[in-house]
Protein backbone atom coordinates (compact mmCIF):
# COMPACT_ATOMS: atom_id res chain seq x y z
CA UNK A 1 0.00 0.00 0.00
CA UNK A 2 1.46 3.37 -1.04
CA UNK A 3 1.13 6.41 1.22
CA UNK A 4 0.96 10.00 0.11
CA UNK A 5 4.06 11.72 1.45
CA UNK A 6 3.83 15.30 0.17
CA UNK A 7 1.59 18.02 1.46
CA UNK A 8 0.33 15.85 4.31
CA UNK A 9 0.62 16.54 8.02
CA UNK A 10 0.73 13.46 10.20
CA UNK A 11 1.29 12.58 13.83
CA UNK A 12 4.70 11.36 14.93
CA UNK A 13 5.88 7.84 14.28
CA UNK A 14 4.91 5.57 17.16
CA UNK A 15 4.72 1.83 17.67
CA UNK A 16 1.71 -0.35 18.33
CA UNK A 17 1.48 -4.12 18.60
CA UNK A 18 -0.43 -5.79 15.79
CA UNK A 19 -1.01 -9.54 16.13
CA UNK A 20 1.90 -9.73 18.58
CA UNK A 21 4.41 -7.82 16.42
CA UNK A 22 5.66 -4.25 16.85
CA UNK A 23 4.78 -2.09 13.87
CA UNK A 24 5.49 1.56 13.10
CA UNK A 25 2.41 3.71 12.58
CA UNK A 26 1.55 7.40 12.70
CA UNK A 27 -0.02 8.59 15.92
CA UNK A 28 -3.67 9.49 15.39
CA UNK A 29 -4.21 7.69 12.11
CA UNK A 30 -6.87 5.01 12.33
CA UNK A 31 -5.95 1.47 13.24
CA UNK A 32 -7.40 0.46 9.88
CA UNK A 33 -4.95 2.76 8.06
CA UNK A 34 -2.10 1.25 10.07
CA UNK A 35 -3.32 -2.28 9.32
CA UNK A 36 -3.75 -1.69 5.61
CA UNK A 37 -0.13 -0.51 5.41
CA UNK A 38 0.90 -3.95 6.68
CA UNK A 39 -1.43 -5.93 4.45
CA UNK A 40 -4.64 -5.27 2.56
CA UNK A 41 -5.88 -8.68 3.73
CA UNK A 42 -7.35 -8.26 7.21
CA UNK A 43 -8.56 -11.83 7.58
CA UNK A 44 -9.51 -15.02 5.75
CA UNK A 45 -13.17 -15.95 5.40
CA UNK A 46 -14.56 -19.43 6.07
CA UNK A 47 -13.58 -20.46 2.53
CA UNK A 48 -10.00 -19.27 3.04
CA UNK A 49 -10.44 -16.21 0.84
CA UNK A 50 -8.79 -12.93 1.83
CA UNK A 51 -11.04 -10.13 3.04
CA UNK A 52 -10.00 -6.56 3.60
CA UNK A 53 -11.30 -3.06 4.10
CA UNK A 54 -14.81 -2.43 2.84
CA UNK A 55 -16.63 0.73 3.93
CA UNK A 56 -13.99 2.58 6.02
CA UNK A 57 -16.75 4.53 7.76
CA UNK A 58 -17.93 2.35 10.62
CA UNK A 59 -20.88 0.76 8.88
CA UNK A 60 -19.88 -2.69 7.66
CA UNK A 61 -17.95 -4.13 10.61
CA UNK A 62 -15.43 -5.87 8.32
CA UNK A 63 -12.45 -4.31 10.14
CA UNK A 64 -13.47 -5.30 13.67
CA UNK A 65 -10.43 -6.06 15.86
CA UNK A 66 -9.81 -6.91 19.52
CA UNK A 67 -7.95 -4.52 21.82
CA UNK A 68 -5.79 -6.23 24.46
CA UNK A 69 -5.65 -6.64 27.35
CA UNK A 70 -9.28 -5.55 27.85
CA UNK A 71 -10.66 -7.56 24.95
CA UNK A 72 -12.91 -4.77 23.61
CA UNK A 73 -14.11 -5.35 20.06
CA UNK A 74 -13.79 -2.15 18.04
CA UNK A 75 -14.01 -1.08 14.42
CA UNK A 76 -10.44 -0.34 13.37
CA UNK A 77 -11.60 2.34 10.93
CA UNK A 78 -12.97 4.46 13.80
CA UNK A 79 -10.19 4.16 16.39
CA UNK A 80 -7.06 6.34 16.31
CA UNK A 81 -3.70 4.62 16.88
CA UNK A 82 -2.06 5.50 20.18
CA UNK A 83 1.28 4.58 21.72
CA UNK A 84 1.38 1.05 23.11
CA UNK A 85 -1.92 -0.22 21.72
CA UNK A 86 -2.12 -3.99 21.45
CA UNK A 87 -4.39 -5.05 18.58
CA UNK A 88 -5.40 -8.52 17.48
CA UNK A 89 -7.08 -9.32 14.21
CA UNK A 90 -9.25 -12.47 13.86
CA UNK B 1 -44.32 -16.58 -11.31
CA UNK B 2 -41.98 -15.73 -8.46
CA UNK B 3 -38.31 -16.73 -8.47
CA UNK B 4 -38.14 -17.42 -4.76
CA UNK B 5 -37.47 -20.70 -3.02
CA UNK B 6 -40.86 -22.21 -3.87
CA UNK B 7 -40.92 -21.03 -7.49
CA UNK B 8 -37.39 -22.19 -8.28
CA UNK B 9 -37.75 -25.50 -6.44
CA UNK B 10 -41.06 -26.28 -8.15
CA UNK B 11 -39.49 -25.52 -11.54
CA UNK B 12 -36.51 -27.71 -10.69
CA UNK B 13 -38.76 -30.64 -9.70
CA UNK B 14 -41.00 -30.26 -12.76
CA UNK B 15 -38.11 -29.85 -15.19
CA UNK B 16 -36.47 -32.97 -13.79
CA UNK B 17 -39.65 -34.85 -14.69
CA UNK B 18 -39.44 -33.52 -18.23
CA UNK B 19 -41.96 -30.68 -18.03
CA UNK B 20 -41.37 -27.48 -19.96
CA UNK B 21 -41.10 -24.77 -17.30
CA UNK B 22 -40.45 -21.02 -17.25
CA UNK B 23 -39.84 -19.00 -14.06
CA UNK B 24 -40.55 -15.27 -14.15
CA UNK B 25 -39.56 -12.75 -11.49
CA UNK B 26 -39.99 -8.99 -11.55
CA UNK B 27 -36.59 -8.65 -9.83
CA UNK B 28 -33.69 -10.99 -9.24
CA UNK B 29 -34.22 -14.51 -7.95
CA UNK B 30 -34.27 -15.12 -4.22
CA UNK B 31 -34.32 -11.42 -3.33
CA UNK B 32 -37.70 -11.39 -1.58
CA UNK B 33 -38.57 -13.22 1.62
CA UNK B 34 -36.63 -16.30 0.42
CA UNK B 35 -33.38 -14.37 0.70
CA UNK B 36 -34.32 -11.90 3.43
CA UNK B 37 -35.28 -14.40 6.12
CA UNK B 38 -32.78 -15.62 8.69
CA UNK B 39 -32.79 -19.27 7.58
CA UNK B 40 -34.48 -21.07 10.49
CA UNK B 41 -35.43 -24.70 9.97
CA UNK B 42 -38.10 -24.94 12.66
CA UNK B 43 -40.13 -28.09 13.08
CA UNK B 44 -41.76 -27.43 16.45
CA UNK B 45 -45.19 -25.86 16.45
CA UNK B 46 -44.61 -22.12 16.12
CA UNK B 47 -45.17 -19.78 19.03
CA UNK B 48 -47.48 -17.62 16.89
CA UNK B 49 -49.87 -20.57 16.64
CA UNK B 50 -50.02 -20.94 20.42
CA UNK B 51 -50.91 -17.39 21.43
CA UNK B 52 -54.28 -17.16 19.70
CA UNK B 53 -56.36 -19.85 21.33
CA UNK B 54 -56.89 -23.60 21.09
CA UNK B 55 -58.70 -23.64 17.75
CA UNK B 56 -55.71 -22.22 15.87
CA UNK B 57 -53.25 -24.42 17.79
CA UNK B 58 -55.35 -27.47 16.88
CA UNK B 59 -55.46 -26.47 13.23
CA UNK B 60 -51.74 -25.70 13.11
CA UNK B 61 -50.95 -29.05 14.71
CA UNK B 62 -52.38 -30.68 11.62
CA UNK B 63 -49.55 -29.16 9.58
CA UNK B 64 -47.15 -31.43 11.52
CA UNK B 65 -47.21 -33.92 8.64
CA UNK B 66 -45.68 -31.20 6.46
CA UNK B 67 -42.98 -30.60 9.08
CA UNK B 68 -42.10 -34.31 9.02
CA UNK B 69 -41.73 -34.17 5.23
CA UNK B 70 -39.68 -30.97 5.51
CA UNK B 71 -37.22 -32.69 7.85
CA UNK B 72 -36.58 -35.29 5.22
CA UNK B 73 -36.50 -32.79 2.32
CA UNK B 74 -33.90 -30.59 4.05
CA UNK B 75 -31.87 -33.65 5.04
CA UNK B 76 -31.39 -34.60 1.40
CA UNK B 77 -31.27 -31.17 -0.26
CA UNK B 78 -27.49 -30.68 -0.26
CA UNK B 79 -26.93 -34.16 -1.69
CA UNK B 80 -29.67 -33.61 -4.32
CA UNK B 81 -28.06 -30.33 -5.39
CA UNK B 82 -24.47 -31.49 -4.85
CA UNK B 83 -23.62 -28.22 -3.14
CA UNK B 84 -22.97 -26.83 0.34
CA UNK B 85 -25.84 -24.69 1.62
CA UNK B 86 -24.59 -24.55 5.21
CA UNK B 87 -27.52 -26.66 6.30
CA UNK B 88 -27.07 -27.76 9.89
CA UNK B 89 -29.64 -29.84 11.72
CA UNK B 90 -28.02 -30.15 15.15
CA UNK B 91 -31.30 -29.79 17.02
CA UNK B 92 -33.38 -26.92 18.31
CA UNK B 93 -34.60 -25.78 21.70
CA UNK B 94 -37.80 -23.86 22.34
CA UNK B 95 -37.25 -22.51 25.83
CA UNK B 96 -39.57 -21.51 28.68
CA UNK B 97 -38.87 -19.17 31.61
CA UNK B 98 -42.10 -19.26 33.63
CA UNK B 99 -44.46 -21.90 35.00
CA UNK B 100 -47.13 -20.79 32.50
CA UNK B 101 -44.69 -21.17 29.64
CA UNK B 102 -43.71 -24.64 30.87
CA UNK B 103 -47.37 -25.64 30.87
CA UNK B 104 -47.77 -24.27 27.33
CA UNK B 105 -44.70 -26.21 26.26
CA UNK B 106 -46.10 -29.46 27.69
CA UNK B 107 -49.37 -29.03 25.78
CA UNK B 108 -47.48 -28.17 22.61
CA UNK B 109 -45.22 -31.20 22.85
CA UNK B 110 -48.16 -33.52 23.55
CA UNK B 111 -49.77 -32.22 20.34
CA UNK B 112 -46.55 -32.71 18.36
CA UNK B 113 -45.92 -36.21 19.66
CA UNK B 114 -49.49 -37.19 18.77
CA UNK B 115 -48.69 -36.11 15.20
CA UNK B 116 -45.45 -38.11 15.11
CA UNK B 117 -42.89 -35.33 15.66
CA UNK B 118 -39.91 -36.33 17.81
CA UNK B 119 -40.00 -33.30 20.14
CA UNK B 120 -39.38 -33.97 23.83
CA UNK B 121 -39.70 -31.94 27.01
CA UNK B 122 -36.46 -31.40 28.89
CA UNK B 123 -35.88 -29.53 32.15
CA UNK B 124 -33.61 -26.52 32.56
CA UNK B 125 -30.70 -28.63 33.75
CA UNK B 126 -30.80 -30.90 30.71
CA UNK B 127 -31.30 -27.89 28.44
CA UNK B 128 -28.08 -26.35 29.81
CA UNK B 129 -26.26 -29.65 29.37
CA UNK B 130 -27.21 -29.65 25.70
CA UNK B 131 -26.82 -25.87 25.36
CA UNK B 132 -24.45 -24.50 28.02
CA UNK B 133 -24.98 -20.94 26.77
CA UNK B 134 -28.57 -20.91 28.12
CA UNK B 135 -29.43 -18.78 31.15
CA UNK B 136 -30.17 -20.22 34.60
CA UNK B 137 -33.62 -18.66 34.15
CA UNK B 138 -34.57 -21.27 31.56
CA UNK B 139 -36.75 -23.80 33.40
CA UNK B 140 -37.63 -26.10 30.51
CA UNK B 141 -37.33 -26.53 26.76
CA UNK B 142 -38.90 -28.41 23.92
CA UNK B 143 -36.07 -30.23 22.20
CA UNK B 144 -36.35 -31.22 18.56
CA UNK B 145 -33.36 -33.23 17.33
CA UNK B 146 -33.95 -32.22 13.70
CA UNK B 147 -34.17 -28.44 13.88
CA UNK B 148 -31.40 -26.21 12.61
CA UNK B 149 -30.77 -23.63 9.94
CA UNK B 150 -29.55 -23.04 6.41
CA UNK B 151 -28.00 -20.09 4.63
CA UNK B 152 -30.97 -18.33 3.02
CA UNK B 153 -28.57 -16.38 0.76
CA UNK B 154 -27.38 -19.63 -0.84
CA UNK B 155 -30.42 -21.90 -1.00
CA UNK B 156 -32.64 -20.26 -3.63
CA UNK B 157 -29.65 -19.39 -5.80
CA UNK B 158 -28.45 -23.02 -5.75
CA UNK B 159 -31.91 -24.33 -6.59
CA UNK B 160 -32.26 -21.80 -9.43
CA UNK B 161 -28.97 -23.04 -10.88
CA UNK B 162 -30.21 -26.63 -10.61
CA UNK B 163 -33.48 -25.67 -12.32
CA UNK B 164 -31.53 -23.99 -15.11
CA UNK B 165 -29.32 -27.07 -15.58
CA UNK B 166 -32.36 -29.34 -15.83
CA UNK B 167 -33.74 -27.20 -18.62
CA UNK B 168 -36.09 -24.75 -16.92
CA UNK B 169 -36.12 -21.29 -18.52
CA UNK B 170 -35.28 -18.64 -15.93
CA UNK B 171 -36.39 -15.06 -16.55
CA UNK B 172 -35.27 -12.61 -13.86
CA UNK B 173 -36.26 -8.94 -14.20
CA UNK B 174 -39.33 -9.80 -16.25
CA UNK B 175 -42.35 -8.26 -14.61
CA UNK B 176 -45.63 -9.95 -15.44
CA UNK B 177 -47.92 -7.38 -17.03
CA UNK B 178 -51.00 -9.46 -17.65
CA UNK B 179 -52.37 -12.97 -17.31
CA UNK B 180 -55.27 -14.10 -19.43
CA UNK B 181 -57.06 -17.39 -19.45
CA UNK B 182 -57.73 -18.42 -23.04
CA UNK B 183 -59.64 -21.70 -23.44
CA UNK B 184 -57.61 -24.13 -21.33
CA UNK B 185 -54.42 -22.13 -21.39
CA UNK B 186 -52.95 -19.24 -19.49
CA UNK B 187 -51.24 -16.52 -21.49
CA UNK B 188 -48.72 -14.59 -19.42
CA UNK B 189 -47.22 -11.42 -20.85
CA UNK B 190 -44.13 -9.52 -19.85
CA UNK B 191 -42.87 -6.36 -21.56
CA UNK B 192 -40.91 -8.33 -24.16
CA UNK B 193 -42.38 -11.83 -24.25
CA UNK B 194 -45.52 -13.89 -24.09
CA UNK B 195 -45.81 -17.37 -22.61
CA UNK B 196 -48.61 -19.91 -22.91
CA UNK B 197 -48.95 -22.54 -20.20
CA UNK B 198 -51.44 -25.23 -19.30
CA UNK B 199 -50.69 -24.57 -15.63
CA UNK B 200 -49.31 -21.60 -13.72
CA UNK B 201 -48.01 -21.16 -10.16
CA UNK B 202 -48.18 -17.83 -8.35
CA UNK B 203 -45.49 -17.97 -5.65
CA UNK B 204 -44.70 -14.28 -5.32
CA UNK B 205 -44.67 -13.95 -1.54
CA UNK B 206 -46.09 -10.60 -0.47
CA UNK B 207 -46.77 -9.77 -4.15
CA UNK B 208 -49.02 -12.82 -4.57
CA UNK B 209 -52.26 -10.89 -4.08
CA UNK B 210 -51.20 -8.31 -6.73
CA UNK B 211 -50.40 -11.03 -9.28
CA UNK B 212 -53.60 -12.96 -8.53
CA UNK B 213 -55.52 -9.73 -9.13
CA UNK B 214 -54.48 -9.98 -12.80
CA UNK B 215 -56.79 -13.00 -12.95
CA UNK B 216 -59.53 -11.21 -11.03
CA UNK B 217 -58.87 -13.38 -7.99
CA UNK B 218 -58.46 -12.76 -4.28
CA UNK B 219 -55.67 -14.51 -2.41
CA UNK B 220 -55.81 -13.41 1.24
CA UNK B 221 -52.08 -12.96 1.81
CA UNK B 222 -51.01 -9.82 3.62
CA UNK B 223 -47.53 -8.27 3.73
CA UNK B 224 -45.77 -8.28 7.08
CA UNK B 225 -42.55 -6.38 7.81
CA UNK B 226 -40.12 -8.15 10.12
CA UNK B 227 -36.80 -7.36 11.78
CA UNK B 228 -33.65 -9.47 11.86
CA UNK B 229 -30.27 -8.76 13.42
CA UNK B 230 -26.73 -9.99 12.92
CA UNK B 231 -23.92 -9.80 15.45
CA UNK B 232 -20.24 -9.77 14.70
CA UNK B 233 -18.53 -13.11 14.08
CA UNK B 234 -17.57 -14.99 17.22
CA UNK B 235 -16.22 -18.49 17.93
CA UNK B 236 -18.84 -21.21 17.41
CA UNK B 237 -20.95 -21.33 20.56
CA UNK B 238 -24.60 -21.84 19.47
CA UNK B 239 -24.88 -24.97 17.32
CA UNK B 240 -28.70 -25.08 17.72
CA UNK B 241 -31.77 -23.19 16.65
CA UNK B 242 -33.02 -21.41 19.78
CA UNK B 243 -36.62 -20.25 20.08
CA UNK B 244 -38.86 -19.19 22.97
CA UNK B 245 -42.35 -20.53 23.63
CA UNK B 246 -43.65 -17.32 25.23
CA UNK B 247 -41.53 -14.52 23.74
CA UNK B 248 -40.45 -13.66 20.22
CA UNK B 249 -37.05 -15.15 19.55
CA UNK B 250 -35.19 -17.14 16.96
CA UNK B 251 -31.43 -17.35 17.29
CA UNK B 252 -28.76 -19.29 15.48
CA UNK B 253 -25.11 -18.99 14.57
CA UNK B 254 -24.04 -18.93 10.95
CA UNK B 255 -21.21 -20.88 9.40
CA UNK B 256 -19.17 -17.65 9.50
CA UNK B 257 -19.84 -17.17 13.21
CA UNK B 258 -22.42 -14.36 13.24
CA UNK B 259 -25.40 -14.78 15.54
CA UNK B 260 -28.65 -14.11 13.68
CA UNK B 261 -31.38 -12.89 16.02
CA UNK B 262 -35.01 -12.44 15.05
CA UNK B 263 -38.26 -14.15 15.90
CA UNK B 264 -41.14 -12.13 14.54
CA UNK B 265 -40.52 -8.60 15.80
CA UNK B 266 -42.31 -6.05 13.61
CA UNK B 267 -40.72 -3.41 11.40
CA UNK B 268 -42.68 -0.50 9.96
CA UNK B 269 -43.81 -0.93 6.37
CA UNK B 270 -43.42 2.03 4.03
CA UNK B 271 -46.48 3.72 2.53
CA UNK B 272 -46.98 4.88 -1.05
CA UNK B 273 -48.32 8.28 -2.15
CA UNK B 274 -51.90 7.11 -1.56
CA UNK B 275 -51.10 5.96 1.96
CA UNK B 276 -51.19 2.24 1.16
CA UNK B 277 -48.53 -0.24 2.18
CA UNK B 278 -45.84 -0.47 -0.47
CA UNK B 279 -43.65 -3.48 -1.17
CA UNK B 280 -41.16 -1.44 -3.15
CA UNK B 281 -39.29 0.10 -0.23
CA UNK B 282 -37.88 -1.79 2.74
CA UNK B 283 -39.67 -1.41 6.07
CA UNK B 284 -38.04 0.78 8.72
CA UNK B 285 -36.54 -0.56 11.93
CA UNK B 286 -38.75 0.04 14.97
CA UNK B 287 -36.44 0.83 17.85
CA UNK B 288 -38.68 -0.86 20.43
CA UNK B 289 -38.57 -4.05 18.34
CA UNK B 290 -34.80 -3.95 18.18
CA UNK B 291 -34.50 -3.42 21.93
CA UNK B 292 -37.13 -6.06 22.69
CA UNK B 293 -35.57 -8.62 20.38
CA UNK B 294 -32.09 -8.22 21.86
CA UNK B 295 -33.52 -8.23 25.40
CA UNK B 296 -35.07 -11.69 24.86
CA UNK B 297 -31.84 -12.96 23.28
CA UNK B 298 -29.80 -11.77 26.28
CA UNK B 299 -32.33 -13.14 28.79
CA UNK B 300 -32.12 -16.54 27.09
CA UNK B 301 -28.36 -16.56 26.40
CA UNK B 302 -26.54 -13.99 28.59
CA UNK B 303 -23.32 -14.17 26.53
CA UNK B 304 -25.16 -12.30 23.75
CA UNK B 305 -24.68 -9.14 25.86
CA UNK B 306 -20.93 -9.34 25.27
CA UNK B 307 -21.19 -9.47 21.48
CA UNK B 308 -21.52 -6.46 19.18
CA UNK B 309 -24.52 -6.01 16.94
CA UNK B 310 -23.26 -5.24 13.43
CA UNK B 311 -26.42 -5.10 11.41
CA UNK B 312 -30.22 -5.00 11.60
CA UNK B 313 -32.24 -5.59 8.47
CA UNK B 314 -35.91 -5.69 7.62
CA UNK B 315 -37.75 -7.88 5.17
CA UNK B 316 -41.30 -8.44 4.00
CA UNK B 317 -43.02 -11.78 4.22
CA UNK B 318 -46.68 -12.66 3.73
CA UNK B 319 -49.17 -13.96 6.25
CA UNK B 320 -52.55 -15.47 5.39
CA UNK B 321 -55.92 -14.51 6.82
CA UNK B 322 -55.90 -17.58 9.11
CA UNK B 323 -52.08 -17.79 9.62
CA UNK B 324 -51.71 -21.14 7.82
CA UNK B 325 -49.94 -21.18 4.45
CA UNK B 326 -52.03 -21.16 1.27
CA UNK B 327 -50.77 -23.84 -1.09
CA UNK B 328 -52.63 -25.54 -3.90
CA UNK B 329 -54.88 -25.11 -6.90
CA UNK B 330 -57.44 -22.29 -6.80
CA UNK B 331 -60.89 -23.92 -7.11
CA UNK B 332 -62.32 -21.03 -9.18
CA UNK B 333 -59.41 -21.23 -11.62
CA UNK B 334 -58.36 -24.77 -12.60
CA UNK B 335 -54.69 -24.92 -13.53
CA UNK B 336 -53.83 -21.87 -11.44
CA UNK B 337 -51.79 -22.76 -8.37
CA UNK B 338 -50.71 -20.58 -5.51
CA UNK B 339 -48.16 -21.04 -2.73
CA UNK B 340 -47.15 -18.75 0.10
CA UNK B 341 -48.07 -17.40 3.48
CA UNK B 342 -45.67 -18.15 6.26
CA UNK B 343 -43.08 -20.77 7.24
CA UNK B 344 -42.22 -20.92 3.57
CA UNK B 345 -38.47 -21.18 4.07
CA UNK B 346 -38.72 -24.24 6.34
CA UNK B 347 -41.59 -25.71 4.32
CA UNK B 348 -40.55 -24.33 0.91
CA UNK B 349 -38.76 -27.36 -0.52
CA UNK B 350 -41.66 -29.56 0.62
CA UNK B 351 -44.35 -27.28 -0.81
CA UNK B 352 -42.42 -27.22 -4.08
CA UNK B 353 -42.08 -31.00 -4.28
CA UNK B 354 -45.76 -31.55 -3.48
CA UNK B 355 -46.95 -28.85 -5.91
CA UNK B 356 -44.81 -30.35 -8.69
CA UNK B 357 -46.25 -33.76 -7.91
CA UNK B 358 -49.81 -32.39 -7.85
CA UNK B 359 -49.33 -30.44 -11.09
CA UNK B 360 -48.14 -33.66 -12.68
CA UNK B 361 -51.44 -35.28 -11.73
CA UNK B 362 -50.74 -37.12 -8.45
CA UNK B 363 -52.94 -35.70 -5.71
CA UNK B 364 -51.16 -34.90 -2.42
CA UNK B 365 -53.22 -35.38 0.72
CA UNK B 366 -50.56 -33.57 2.75
CA UNK B 367 -51.52 -30.28 1.06
CA UNK B 368 -55.23 -30.51 1.99
CA UNK B 369 -54.73 -28.68 5.31
CA UNK B 370 -53.24 -25.70 3.47
CA UNK B 371 -55.46 -25.79 0.36
CA UNK B 372 -56.76 -22.46 -1.02
CA UNK B 373 -60.27 -23.99 -1.07
CA UNK B 374 -60.80 -22.83 2.53
CA UNK B 375 -60.94 -19.30 1.11
CA UNK B 376 -63.08 -20.25 -1.93
CA UNK B 377 -65.89 -17.98 -0.66
CA UNK B 378 -63.67 -14.93 -1.32
CA UNK B 379 -63.71 -15.79 -5.01
CA UNK B 380 -67.44 -16.60 -5.26
CA UNK B 381 -67.95 -13.43 -7.26
CA UNK B 382 -64.50 -13.31 -8.82
CA UNK B 383 -62.55 -15.11 -11.53
CA UNK B 384 -63.79 -15.19 -15.08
Amino acid sequence: MMRLDHGIERGRRIQIILDGERVDVFEGETLAAAMIEQSSAFRRDSNGMARGMFCNMGTCGECTVTLLPGGQRVRACLVPAQVGMDVTRD
Amino acid sequence: MGGGLIGCATAWRLAREGAKVTVLDSGDFGMGASGQNAGSLHFQLERRFLENGDALAEQATRTAALNRLAISDWSSLEADLATNLHITMNGGLMVAETAEECALLELKIARENAEGLRTRMIDGHEARQIAPYLSEAICAAGYSPDEGHADARLVTHAIAIAADKTGALLRPRCRVQSIRRVCREYVVRTAAEQFAASQILIACGAWTAHVAAMLNLHVPLFPVGLLMNATERVAQVVPHLVQHVGRRLSMKQTHSGNLLIGGGWPSRMALDAEGRFTLYRPPAVIEASLRGNLRVAIDVAPMVATINLVRSWTGITAISADQLPIVGEIPAMPGCWVAGGGSAFTLGPTFARLIAQSMSGTKCEELEIVAPSRFAHLNSFMGQ
